[in-house]
């Protein structure tokens, strides 16, 4: 099966140009991740600041345009995978060891199409 | 055959034929309308021929027959459908009268307890399909409306199904967590057969079915401690049910029950369980707390003084291991009879910041120390909360006694 990987944390601890000591040491470590994962990993990548967001809402089939992300949290959806697992306990084992920060959080969802 | 005789054996079959389904065809609700189907066949069957000499076997053999039809009509209306292609059952031969049924119910209750599952429908889902406990009975057990349960179950399936969990018992690295996932749902699903002291009614049927599944996991899994600890644990308290209700249906404190209406052949069984897990290891927490019954089944009459020393002593060992607001509460108790109620009011009183308000326990331990330290109007007060939260007759009857007790 396929499963995308979403990582929330706070991107406040990165800087908003993501060139904070931080920022560097967390993409060499998803540098190392991704080479870990070989053929397992089918996509992937880190999103810049969610200040560059753009939200198009549709509210009663009207299309506005926000700047912003499309909600408001304490943590934000900063990247992502996209991998191949025989199942969910093996894509719970890969998510475990997506390098994060002391806090923050990996959502694991399967795709609707099956890989 | 009558139909609760019927219903015997569907139920005694359940977990074993669906468990052997749900493993060979990666589909719960395949596998449970499967053998419900079995089921509606074995009556109509059974009722021109008799009752086959071995029913679980005949029930197994039809449900896989069952569920190969259903997988050959899918097949058929989405031609195309690339996902139904993986399930090539006719490479198999069907099941027949000489084929045992697989036990795969392990895997069906890791399934059931998957940390991916919400909480609150793991136990439900596990008595469902591996103990096949109705929705009916577990509704009224967890006191939900049928509706309610019914869709908690089928989100839980449709997650299991959707997110691909696995059936496959997990692995070493996840052991630790996954093993205590299933052992938490037991003790929830256990803790309300246990709740009701009467046992009359809804609870009765499925404290039965967890000395079952207990013994199920402690077999399958000889060598865990805490799943032996298990055992003993619904084993004691299960021994102990006779007497936990006097003969006008009130409650009976542990300390006042008559040990001569334990029943001793379910102690004995307990304790050779909880050897076991002594001897693989002793200072898990479950262990201790099978302990805890041990001690107090160790009383022979009311003759004998409790054992409140050797509690306190285990309680104070269990808190070393697992420590949280529950193991203070009832360690309190003891440490009332061993140290005196001041002891363990400051106790309680350092539980404040937990989230014990909706914990009906609390609130009755509470009365009662406050009321022995003669703290009469507080005393009160802790019933009424008692009094609010009580669901069962017996425990209702207790706390109301109690607290007419109270001197004016």
């Amino acid at each position: 099966m396929q499963y995308m990987l979403l990582i929330y944390e706070d991107e406040r601890i990165y800087g908003p140009d993501r060139e904070s000591p931080a920022a560097r040491a967390r993409r060499a470590q998803h540098i190392a991740y991704s080479r870990e994962l070989g053929a397992t990993r089918l996509a992937g990548s880190g999103l810049k600041d969610s200040t560059a967001a753009t939200t198009i809402r549709t509210s009663a089939g009207q299309q506005t345009i926000h700047d912003g992300p499309f909600a408001e949290s304490r943590e934000q959806l900063g990247g992502y995978y996209l991998i191949d697992a025989p199942d969910l306990d093996a894509a719970i084992a890969i998510a475990r060891k997506v390098p994060l920060s002391q806090n923050g959080a990996v959502e694991i969802r399967p795709l609707l199409v099956p890989g | 055959m009558t139909s609760a005789a019927l219903d015997r054996v569907f139920r005694d079959a359940s977990g074993r034929i669906v468990a052997a389904l749900a493993s060979r065809f990666r589909d719960l609700d395949l596998a449970e309308d499967s053998f419900a189907d079995a089921c509606a066949r074995a009556l109509e069957a059974w009722s021109h021929e008799g009752t086959p000499r071995d029913a679980a076997a005949w029930l197994y053999r039809t449900a896989y027959r069952c569920a190969v039809d259903t997988l050959r009509r899918r097949r058929t209306e989405h031609r195309f459908a690339p996902e139904l292609q993986r399930h090539s059952s006719e490479e198999q031969p069907m099941p027949d009268e000489w084929t045992p049924i697989p036990d795969e119910r392990l895997r069906l209750i890791f399934v059931c307890c998957h940390p991916a599952v919400a909480p609150d429908a793991r136990a439900a889902l596990t008595l469902r399909l591996v103990c096949g406990v109705s929705t009916r009975e577990i509704a009224r057990a967890f006191l939900l409306a049928e509706p309610t349960l019914a869709q908690r179950l089928i989100r839980a399936k449709h997650k299991i199904a959707q997110a691909g969990v696995s059936f496959e018992v997990p692995g070493p690295e996840a052991w630790p967590e996954r093993l205590d996932a299933v052992l938490s749902t037991i003790e929830i699903a256990y803790g309300r057969a246990h709740e009701d002291a009467a046992g009359s009614g809804p609870h009765f049927n499925y404290a039965a079915e967890m000395l079952e599944v207990t013994r199920v996991l402690a077999e399958l899994l000889p060598r865990e401690a805490e799943t032996a600890a298990m055992a003993a644990i619904v084993r004691f308290a299960e021994a102990r049910r006779p007497a936990r209700v006097d003969a006008h249906g009130m409650m009976v404190p542990l300390a006042d029950q008559d040990p001569a209406a334990w029943d001793a052949l379910l102690i004995i069984e307990a304790r050779s369980y909880l050897e076991r897990a002594i001897s693989l290891q002793s200072c898990a927490p479950r262990v201790l707390q099978a302990g805890i019954h041990a001690a107090w089944c160790a009383r022979r009459s009311l003759d004998d003084p409790p054992p409140w020393s050797e509690i306190l002593a285990l309680y104070d060992r269990l808190l070393t291991v697992r420590d949280d607001a529950i193991v203070r509460l009832n360690r309190a108790v003891a440490l009332a009879e061993v140290r005196g109620v001041d002891a363990a009011l400051a106790q309680i009183a350092a539980l404040v910041d937990q989230p014990l308000a909706d914990f009906l326990p609390y609130h009755a331990v509470r009365a009662d120390l406050l009321c022995r330290a003669g703290r009469r109007d507080e005393a009160r007060t802790a019933y009424d909360a008692a009094l609010a939260l009580v669901t069962t007759s017996a425990e209702r009857l207790w706390l109301k006694r109690q607290r007419a007790a109270l001197p004016e």
